[in-house]
């Protein structure tokens, strides 16, 4: 239990919040620093445990929030069904990213995700007859479960946080599991694993296609959320390195890292923008410029990430008190 | 086909603008295996440099382009000593996101000094035709194009027959062989950086009067950048120029024969074909992806 | 590894902050103060949209001042309370917190399609009503949503404007009849000129049965060159140009088509960008001569034919701008002020925001064009949208360096010239 103490930690407080604090905003911030918690840890999973740094990521997720979006308003199915729809398609995608990573390393392979995700991103913002094209598509609120329309900021923090301990869970799965000790293998020496009989190319490509399913359902939820889908946005590199920065920032390879990640990261931001917004017209880039300069001195001094560097200091003070 | 001589000249100065912007990219991701998100928004603030001095003094920007090749060396070189020189040996994630603050910083720098605005260079160049061919060029487009040339080629003997080049080419190929021998990678490091962003300062300034000076117009350069350094092959300074050719071609043509529409999506697509099928670049060294970047 | 210790800690202490200040972040009781009543703004601040969202603020703010030189929204001092919505992410989240944490009953902005869509969205789950005052997203009004106002018109709209101007004013006299009109549509890539473009071609198909002989969408920030296309459209040889613009691709198209004989016989544009920017006359000049651009109003403008109490706040408002930004006012100036100003009259009329109420004051408003800034006029439908025929918009051309207002004629001194446009060298 105490490898999970950061987590029941944090989960549990998550799920606490909305019986304690009912203001909107809070609850607004909480379910954003769930939901991109949820991604990075889908990212994670790709990017961390395998060792595959994409940072085209946002292809899957606007493939989850096209999808939902374009059921919705097309076919006036569900956006469950639209969730599905949109995690065959984004683990079709990711075979695609998979099968790149195969033959590409470190930063040519951010790289083409990158590239991957920026034509999905024109030919959203081309392709009129199918996605209304850069108008994008608004999400369609219809109340009720099964057309994922909660109005409710309560009901949006409990959805989110299964989705959020969902991921965590298939992280945990990952740090445990014998695929799971395979996958580190390739991640650390792919050469060895495979002098070792490990199926590395398979599993990589395994993984990428599960984050990209998990992502993709990320999306889904986001459009369902915010109820616009704009293909400059939903396909953007920001994205793509949002979700990898809180992995990063949290401690990729970690199951906790990408949540507490997104937790110091989205509260920042958000934080920042509340308090410059209302400033003379001009000056509100200020607290940009604040975020950018705290991200390379984070990223600088702790490049094992947060969680990595809690656990050291923990374990570094139990040995020095059992000395 | 009349529209030929204009398609192929457009082509051929494109060309020469996209090799200036890439060749400072290719020295450092190919010397420092770095990738450099900020790229960009050096680009951008060269663009502001001739900005400002033409709005304010009237200065041609051919003219601040002796100021400028210093001015971003001594820039490169404050930017190396405070950021990049601490994530060179960190991970790959470590180097990205600390170019990814940088980028987000100076983005918004840019915005809060300068506000969002499109600004414009028009010095008198940019209202005089070039005839070519019976093909209509303004005389920016050719001078932008002169110069990259130039300076490409000027980089190219650099590397190739100057002691610290084969320096930086020895680094390049094999960073610990290098120590090995004696050479002081930091630098070269060092100096490949702060050439690298004098390359693109000086492209910023040279494609003023030819796109929009606005905060976040270093972003769409960046990609093609990339873009044209894979197809070049990492720190190869040809391989460059001619991937340049090569991209704006698949986008002069492409534009004409499919529609201005598509012509990112043509390039994109050839970018990961080469990278599927040609990673070292159209005109690299085969198999240098596969060393471990 | 004490300097390390030391930063950590500090991070360590910034998440602890973070976290406590999202809990008392601009935590104010509802209403600011006695005597005054407090909106939300939402536009965006930061990120590729912002020098827009910037020149809306000015346009909102001078016409606040200019309200409570009046004595303000029912009787109270109308105060601003403003957020950066520079993605749709931060557009519903800082709608949110507008609303929870300032307790604003309105909010206004939002400029982009892409951004009113998701701050709407907000707004009208905890039933706080959206007054947008200039997104163009023909769909923002057809989502049944109860709270959702618009002052301007809609994407529709200005295709709409430009296919009736070619269809009625410059066939004839081209003397040929509409059907037989040959339009070239080229376009920036965004939503507002796909909006725009798309609206255009389907009313010029299907009311006029003009003849579409191309279609050009370019990436705008990336586009220095216009030859590919200038070269096909040379050989396609339309009569008319369509062109949606952005910013200096409208100098860079225009310049590349008389570098290389381009011959067309009218070009025509809708907005404050592009060929709508006084960049494009500071750039051109009398080489500038020539095109169409629909858009707010300007030089020319006959203030007679307004209305008394529209000429008073027309002077007002242009003299307040001047003052803060030493030029005319801009379309996005324009279209705030005029956002901000309905909506006072809608209060003024109601007297209260709950929804129901507010609802009823704006369906029940009904006044002729040349009534309000813009010589606008106001019938809200039971969609929200002020109505097409009132909000009357203008046909400019720039002639020698500026932007003449020529039509509707009865609105303006000045008239249109060089229908067709004769050889480049000839437009004097």
């Amino acid at each position: 239990m105490r490898r999970h103490a950061l987590a029941v930690g944090f989960f549990g407080a998550a799920a606490l919040t909305p019986l304690v604090i009912h203001d909107g905003f809070f609850l607004d911030s909480l379910v954003l620093i769930l939901m991109w918690g949820a991604v990075s840890g889908a990212w994670n999973v790709a990017g961390g445990y395998a060792g595959q740094v994409s940072l085209g990521h946002s292809a899957f997720f606007g493939i989850g929030a096209y999808s939902a979006a374009l059921m919705a308003t097309r076919l006036h199915a569900s956006p469950w069904l639209g969730m599905l729809a949109g995690a065959v398609v984004a683990t079709a995608a990711g075979l695609v990213i998979g099968y790149l990573s195969n033959r590409l390393k470190g930063p040519y392979f951010a790289l083409a995700t990158i590239a991957f995700s920026q034509v999905l991103l024109i030919v959203a913002s081309r392709w009129r007859a199918f996605t209304a094209g850069s108008e994008g598509v608004p999400v369609p609120f219809r109340p009720g479960f099964w057309t994922l329309g909660f109005a409710s900021k309560v009901s949006w923090v409990y959805l989110v946080l299964c989705l959020a301990l969902a991921i965590y869970l298939v992280q945990v799965y990952l740090e445990r599991s014998r695929i799971g000790y395979q996958l580190a293998g390739v991640r650390e020496d792919e050469d060895a694993a495979q002098a070792l009989g490990i199926p590395s190319r398979r599993l990589k490509v395994r993984a990428i296609a599960a984050s990209a399913a998990l992502t993709s359902v990320c999306g889904t939820l986001w459009a369902q959320y915010v109820g616009f889908v704009d293909p400059f946005y939903v396909f953007s590199v920001d994205l793509s390195v949002r979700f990898a920065l809180n992995a990063i920032i949290g401690g990729v390879g970690t199951a906790m890292g990408p949540f507490v990640g997104s937790l110091l990261i989205t509260s920042l931001e958000t934080t920042l923008r509340a308090v410059f917004s209302d400033i003379r017209g001009g000056l509100v880039g200020i607290y940009l410029i604040i975020y950018g300069c705290l991200l390379i001195v984070v990223v600088r001094l702790i490049p094992q990430g947060l969680v990595g560097w809690f656990g050291q200091r923990i374990r570094a003070a139990r040995r020095y008190a059992r000395a | 086909m009349t529209a030929l001589p204009q398609l192929l000249i457009s082509t051929v100065l494109l060309g020469g603008i996209y090799a200036l912007i890439a060749v400072g990219l290719t020295l450092i991701f190919g010397i420092m295996r770095v990738v450099n998100f900020a790229h960009g928004e050096f680009l951008m603030l060269g663009m502001y440099l001739a900005f400002w001095s033409f709005t304010w003094w009237g200065v041609d920007p051919y003219f601040i382009l002796v100021v400028a090749v210093p001015l971003f060396f001594a820039i490169g070189l404050g930017v190396y000593a405070l950021v990049m020189r601490g994530v060179i040996h960190a991970s790959h994630n470590v180097q990205i996101f600390t170019t990814v603050g940088l980028s987000t910083a100076l983005q918004n720098v840019a915005l809060v000094l300068w506000t969002g605005d499109f600004r414009f260079v028009r010095p008198w160049e940019s209202s005089v035709v070039v005839r070519i061919l019976g093909a209509a060029f303004n005389l920016s487009q050719v001078i932008a194009f002169a110069v990259a040339l130039l300076f490409t080629l000027a980089l190219f003997a650099f590397m190739k027959w100057t002691h610290a080049g084969r320096v930086m080419r020895a680094t390049a190929q094999d960073g610990e062989a290098a120590t090995l021998m004696g050479i002081n990678t930091d630098r070269v490091y060092r100096l490949a950086f702060a050439i690298g962003i004098a390359c693109v300062g000086v492209a910023g300034v040279l494609v003023s009067p030819l796109y929009s000076v606005y905060p976040t117009a270093g972003l769409q350069f960046v990609l093609l950048a990339y873009v044209v350094v894979v197809l070049g092959g990492l720190g190869d300074m040809v391989g460059a120029l001619l991937g340049a050719l090569i991209v704006a071609g698949v986008e002069v043509i492409g534009s004409y024969v499919f529609g201005s529409a598509w012509k990112e999506v043509i390039y994109f697509v050839l970018f990961i074909a080469v990278l599927v099928f040609r990673p070292a670049g159209l005109f690299g060294q085969r198999g240098a992806e596969a060393l471990g970047v | 590894m004490r300097r390390r210790s030391i930063v950590l800690s500090a991070l360590v202490s910034l998440l602890g902050f973070s976290l406590l200040s999202l809990a008392f972040v601009s935590w104010s009781e509802g209403q600011a103060t006695q005597g005054e009543y407090k909106i939300g703004v939402l536009e965006p601040l930061t990120g590729p949209l912002a020098f827009e969202g910037k020149r809306h603020i000015d346009g909102y703010e001078v016409m606040r001042d200019l309200i409570n030189a009046q004595g303000g929204v029912m009787g109270k001092k109308l105060v601003f309370v403003v957020g950066d919505a520079t993605d749709p992410t931060a557009a519903a989240s800082e709608a949110n917190r507008l609303i929870t944490r300032e307790g604003v009953k309105i909010i206004t902005g939002t400029y982009s399609s892409t951004l009113c869509g998701a701050a709407s969205e907000a707004a009208s789950r905890q039933n706080v009503i959206y007054w947008e005052s200039s997104c163009v997203d023909p769909r923002f009004n057809k989502r049944g949503l109860k709270n959702v106002f618009r002052t301007e018109i809609d994407a529709t709209g200005f295709g709409w404007y430009n296919i009736e101007f070619i269809a009625k004013h410059l066939a004839p006299r081209f003397n040929l009849a509409p059907n037989q009109i040959k339009v070239a549509f080229l376009a920036e890539d965004s939503s507002y000129g796909q909006g725009v473009t798309e609206s255009a071609r389907q009313r010029a198909k299907a009311d006029f049965g003009m003849q579409e002989v191309a279609l050009e969408y370019y990436a705008f920030a990336s586009t220095n060159d216009f030859s590919p296309i200038i070269a096909k459209f040379k050989q396609l040889n339309p009569d008319v140009v369509h062109h949606i613009a952005r910013g200096n691709d409208a100098v860079l198209f225009w310049r590349q088509s008389r570098e290389q004989n381009f011959m067309f016989k009218a070009l025509i544009h809708a907005g404050a960008t592009g060929y709508g920017s006084i960049d494009f006359g500071k750039a051109l000049g009398a080489d500038g001569n020539g095109p169409f651009v629909l858009a707010e109003p300007s030089a020319g403008l006959r203030l007679e034919a307004f209305r008394p109490e529209a000429r008073k706040l027309e002077t007002d408002f242009s003299e307040a701008i001047k003052k803060r930004t030493g030029d005319e006012p801009l379309a996005s100036h324009r279209l705030a002020g005029s956002g901000l100003w309905l909506l006072k009259v809608v209060l003024d009329q109601s007297k209260t925001d709950d929804l129901d109420k507010f609802r009823a004051a704006v369906l029940a408003i009904d006044m002729p064009v040349g009534s309000m800034l813009n010589g606008w006029g106001v019938k809200f439908g039971e969609n929200g949208q002020n109505a097409n025929e009132r909000v009357q918009h203008y046909m400019l051309q720039w002639q020698n360096g500026k932007m003449n207002t020529v039509w509707p004629e009865e609105f303006t001194t000045l008239r249109a010239k060089w229908i067709p446009l004769g050889p480049w060298d000839q437009r004097k």
